[in-house]
């Protein structure tokens, strides 16, 4: 170490093992959260919470989750193999491991609590048409009664009326029989028939809470398909559909792992061709991947420490990050490349480090900009983005001079090339005019077609199969996959019932007015109407028994006693089945309802229907997201302005007017350049495309400003310039050749965009110093 | 409750659905010359409308005295069924392939339609069946003991054999001689409804324009 006292102070020595004992710090942070990582891969993760109105963030995750764990299987066995088919598969269903509990066919005993449950309930468990007539008297209840005690096939007998005088059990088996939909209790599975007569048995199962992540998602998707493959096998003619949003986030979750592995070893054998030819050594390599490690180290700490979980989406784009942050590495190893025999690495840093820390400080604030966008995605790709930069830049500056004094000292490759390149820029008028004026044709012919489209349908192929299988479902049970709800939230349960009441009239109307097809209210009242039910029954019995004795019926007296039903008291018995999924209770109370609406012409009413009542929120996914994804591309476009205005402020400060605004060119025109392409590629813009080009921005920043050093040598920059488009086209680039929409046109924008910036950065050049090529 | 979930939930719209297969048979055992099931379901083809009064009586146990009730009947090929009672109170119910409405006095129309509610119309390729005269599946829901009682009498008994039908009668019984006059049905709990069918006429072949109105709804 004498070695190293002579060549550093004794102050980089320290700041270079506190840098050391920061990040062991962060492995050692990594280490611990790891395996409590979660790693979100639904694209609607990256909808901001705004999304939900008033409902509280934990419970649009609790319920999305929930949601999200949810399969539904059904069976229809080949005429003649009975229920025998249905039985086995709900055997094997049981044996994937991660799956949580598989609901079956409901046992006579079960048949028999629902029927105990509603009974000892019946005062407290009304359903909407007896209270209707109900709180027109008596004579309506005992009308009814009547119609029921005369007709030969509804089988009121005396028991029954013995009892239940006042039918009410009836009441509300028939109203749950008329919301069941298309399915009906056979032997006690639920079936449904298609077109054909053919019979269909519904199954419902739910993944385990622990295992919904990606590599179990998937482990169980392949049980399935095996287990399938021997069912059918073994019950020839046996069909079964499935549904859930496993089936839909594992085929994504493999295209990307897909995408990543493929283009992932492209990459990986591109970088490791091209700065093995430059540099002949592999410690340029080794530091590459060091500061790229340390920034992923630092991004992903950071997002977990604040957000608690990953998005899937942001590792994606994390790889963006192992792009740029090589930059600063390959700046300070070009120079030592070119300069190692004349300067010390003390004196290499020095001569870089403006530049790396004013691009690196305007990279970061055009990154920060988007943490404003409530896009949960957004905020943690530009924590991701600002942390891992940062310390990805503080790597190169700490540790690098000490580590690259083995490098081996070169010439310029291609130096002549490089040399008449800038001088081309300099001194030849068709050059330093024309190809800008040439890029300004290409920008405005494209931007001339440029599309845009906010369709979130776009931006992820649909997989028919997956979705052929849902929707044949949804035909079959009547149960759909609309993704559109209300969510009644309380600070009890028992507010959260009594706003659940208060809408239902709303709802009723709505439906009226044709903007919504059918809703599904859970069948729980609160404890206030409770009461008021039992108020009204107690009215309306005295008639009713007189209109019973009337025709006979002279030995009955209803119960009347309160026959309070606890939502806690509900959910735990067989009647809530189905329902328990919808209701959502937090540990501090609070708790919410959820309500799935389907057949929805009007989504914008009911969202203005939910915000005229408190504690209510209207959930219309893809609406939101077709709509959201336009407001925030405005949003990110002004963002974008806003930081273009703001680094130009900060290049005419440091740089006078005309340096100033030669430095921005090649941003401004490869930003258009970016927009251009895509619009020639045939791709629409989206906000996708609108984030790639935030990136664009960063990068033609830090060529321009590698450029517009005063310390710098030209040819110098031109080389690491070089260097790094080619590594980010080498790994951003390969982005291009994704399967997901949405992210090869983000790959087209940034490649075309970098290019372009690229080609310009020469017209940063500061002219003053003209003859130190 | 000794009641399973789906008996108690065998409202008016199952009901009238059964009413619809027994008014088929009505309409089937019409004209009956020849005392052999297949006779009387080729000749039923032939009748396209069929009006009737009906009587029935509903005994229950634990009320003193059984319920008596009244009223006109109306089936046709083409609109369906149309089923009023009048005494004690009215109560009209129209039903066809596709949809079926109760009026209650003077509460609004109750409309089941097949496409929205098809558990409600679970009986009816069972009345379709009989249209057809179809008596592979009158046999796939009961188990059929036809009997000729001399003299044209004839009497058919009906044992449910699928669910939820076998949860709700333990038999129904038809007889009649030209036409169908009398249906009982016996309900597990020991009560017993009892209806006799009068007056029937299918002449004219067509429905009058009044008729035609009933089934607007």
């Amino acid at each position: 170490m004498t070695n190293n006292s002579v060549l550093f102070s004794k102050f980089y020595l320290r700041c270079a093992a506190a840098w050391l004992a920061i990040c062991l710090g962060l492995l050692l942070t990594l280490a611990v959260m790891l395996p409590r990582t979660h790693i979100n891969s639904s694209v609607l993760a990256l909808l901001p919470r705004q999304a939900m109105g008033p409902v509280a963030p934990e419970i649009y995750d609790g319920f999305m989750q929930r949601l999200d764990r949810q399969l539904v299987w059904m069976v229809s066995p080949a005429p003649g193999q009975g229920l025998q088919p249905v039985t086995d598969w709900a055997q094997r269903l049981a044996t994937v491991s991660g799956m949580g509990a598989v609901k079956g066919p409901m046992t006579d005993a079960q048949q028999r609590q629902w029927g105990e449950f509603y009974f000892q309930h019946r005062n407290a468990m009304l359903d909407a048409a007896t209270r209707a007539r109900l709180s027109q008297g008596g004579d309506a209840q005992a009308d009814w009664i009547m119609t029921q005690l005369y007709s030969a096939f509804a089988g009121v007998g005396g028991g029954e009326l013995r009892h239940d005088p006042l039918l009410l059990m009836r009441g509300s088996q028939i109203a749950l029989q008329q919301s069941a939909g298309r399915l009906t209790l056979e032997n006690g599975w639920l079936m449904s028939r298609d077109a054909q007569g053919r019979q269909w048995y519904l199954l419902h199962g739910e993944l385990a809470a622990s295992s919904y992540d990606m590599r179990s998602a998937h482990r169980v998707v392949t049980q399935l398909a095996t287990l399938q493959r021997q069912l059918e096998a073994r019950w020839p003619g046996t069909q079964v559909l499935s549904r859930g949003t496993l089936f839909y986030s594992d085929r994504a979750g493999q295209q990307a792992k897909h995408d990543l592995s493929t283009l992932g070893l492209a990459t990986v054998i591109g970088v490791l061709l091209l700065v093995g030819l430059v540099f002949r050594s592999l410690l340029p390599l080794a530091c590459c991947a060091l500061s790229v490690a340390v920034g992923a180290l630092a991004g992903t700490v950071a997002c977990l420490l604040l957000f608690g979980e990953l998005h899937l989406m942001t590792l994606v784009m994390s790889i963006s990050i192992v792009g740029i942050s090589a930059d600063y590495t390959l700046y300070y190893l070009t120079e030592r490349l070119v300069h190692g025999r004349q300067n010390s690495p003390m004196a290499s840093l020095r001569k870089v480090l403006p530049a790396l820390l004013a691009a690196l400080a305007t990279t970061v604030a055009a990154y920060l900009i988007m943490v404003l966008a409530p896009f949960p995605g957004l905020r943690q790709l530009a924590v991701f983005a600002a942390t891992g930069l940062s310390a990805a830049c503080l790597t190169v500056i700490c540790w690098y001079p000490l580590l690259v004094r083995r490098l081996p000292v070169r010439p310029v490759p291609a130096l002549p090339v490089i040399r008449a390149w800038l001088t081309a820029w300099r001194h030849r008028k068709s050059v330093r005019y024309g190809i800008p004026l040439a890029m300004m044709l290409f920008i405005i012919s494209g931007l001339m077609q440029l599309r845009v489209s906010d369709d979130i349908a776009e931006l992820q192929a649909m997989p028919q199969d997956i979705h052929r299988q849902e929707q044949q479902i949804t035909l079959l049970s009547g149960q759909g996959l609309d993704q559109k709800w209300f969510v009644v939230t309380g600070d009890n349960e028992e507010q959260t019932l009594q706003r659940m009441e208060r809408l239902a009239p709303a709802l009723a109307e709505a439906q009226g007015k044709g903007w919504l097809r059918e809703y599904r209210l859970p069948p729980l009242a609160s404890l206030a109407r409770q009461n008021q039910d039992r108020v009204l029954l107690a009215q309306a019995a005295p008639t009713v028994i007189a209109r019973l004795r009337a025709v006979g019926v002279d030995t009955v007296t209803p119960d009347l006693n309160p026959m309070t039903v606890t939502p806690a008291a509900w959910r735990e018995s067989v009647v809530s089945e189905g329902w328990r999924l919808l209701w959502l209770s937090l540990p501090g109370g609070q708790s919410a309802v959820l309500i799935p609406v389907s057949g929805v012409t009007h989504s914008q009413a009911l969202n203005h229907l939910a915000q005229t009542q408190p504690g209510v929120g209207w959930v219309d996914r893809k609406t939101d997201f077709d709509r959201l994804f336009a407001a925030y591309r405005h949003k990110l476009g002004a963002l974008l302005l806003v930081s273009l205005a703001a680094i130009a402020l900060s290049f005419i400060a440091r740089q006078g007017w005309r340096q100033g605004l030669l430095s921005l060119a090649p941003t401004v025109l490869s930003l258009g350049a970016g927009l251009s392409a895509l619009a020639w590629g045939g791709h629409a813009l989206n906000l996708f495309s609108m984030l790639a080009l935030v990136l664009v921005m960063g990068i033609g920043i830090n060529y321009s400003l590698f450029f517009a050093n005063p310390r710098g040598t030209p040819t110098t920059s031109m080389l690491a310039v070089t260097l790094a488009v080619m590594t980010t086209s080498l790994t951003l680039g390969m982005l291009v050749f994704s399967h997901t929409q949405a992210i090869s046109s983000f790959g087209m924008v940034l490649c075309s965009g970098i290019f372009a910036a690229y080609i310009l950065s020469p017209l940063a050049l500061p002219t003053a110093q003209g003859n130190d090529l | 409750m000794k009641k399973p979930l789906f008996g108690a939930a065998l409202h008016t719209g199952t009901a009238a659905r059964l009413l619809a297969v027994l008014a088929a048979m009505l309409t089937l055992m019409g004209n009956a010359q020849a005392l052999q099931l297949e006779d009387l379901q080729q000749r039923f083809a032939q009748q396209p409308v069929v009006r009737a009064h009906f009587d029935q009586l509903r005994t229950i146990s634990g009320i003193a005295r059984p319920l008596h009730s009244a009223g006109e009947l109306l089936i046709a090929r083409q609109n369906g069924l149309w089923w009023q009672q009048q005494q004690p109170f009215t109560l009209t119910l129209i039903l066809n392939d596709s949809r079926m409405v109760q009026i209650t006095g003077n509460q609004p129309p109750e409309v089941i339609t097949a496409e929205g509610n098809p558990q409600m119309f679970r009986f009816n390729h069972l009345l379709r069946a009989l249209f057809q005269a179809d008596r592979a599946v009158l046999e796939q829901n009961f188990t059929l003991q036809f009997t000729d009682r001399g003299q044209d009498n004839w009497q058919l008994i009906l044992i449910p054999k699928a669910s939820p039908l076998d949860k709700l009668f333990s038999a129904i019984t038809l007889t009649g001689q030209t036409y169908l006059e009398h249906i009982q049905l016996d309900d597990k709990q020991g009560d017993r409804t009892a209806i006799t069918f009068s007056q029937q006429r299918t002449e004219p072949k067509f429905l009058s324009h009044d008729e035609q109105q009933r089934f607007i709804q």
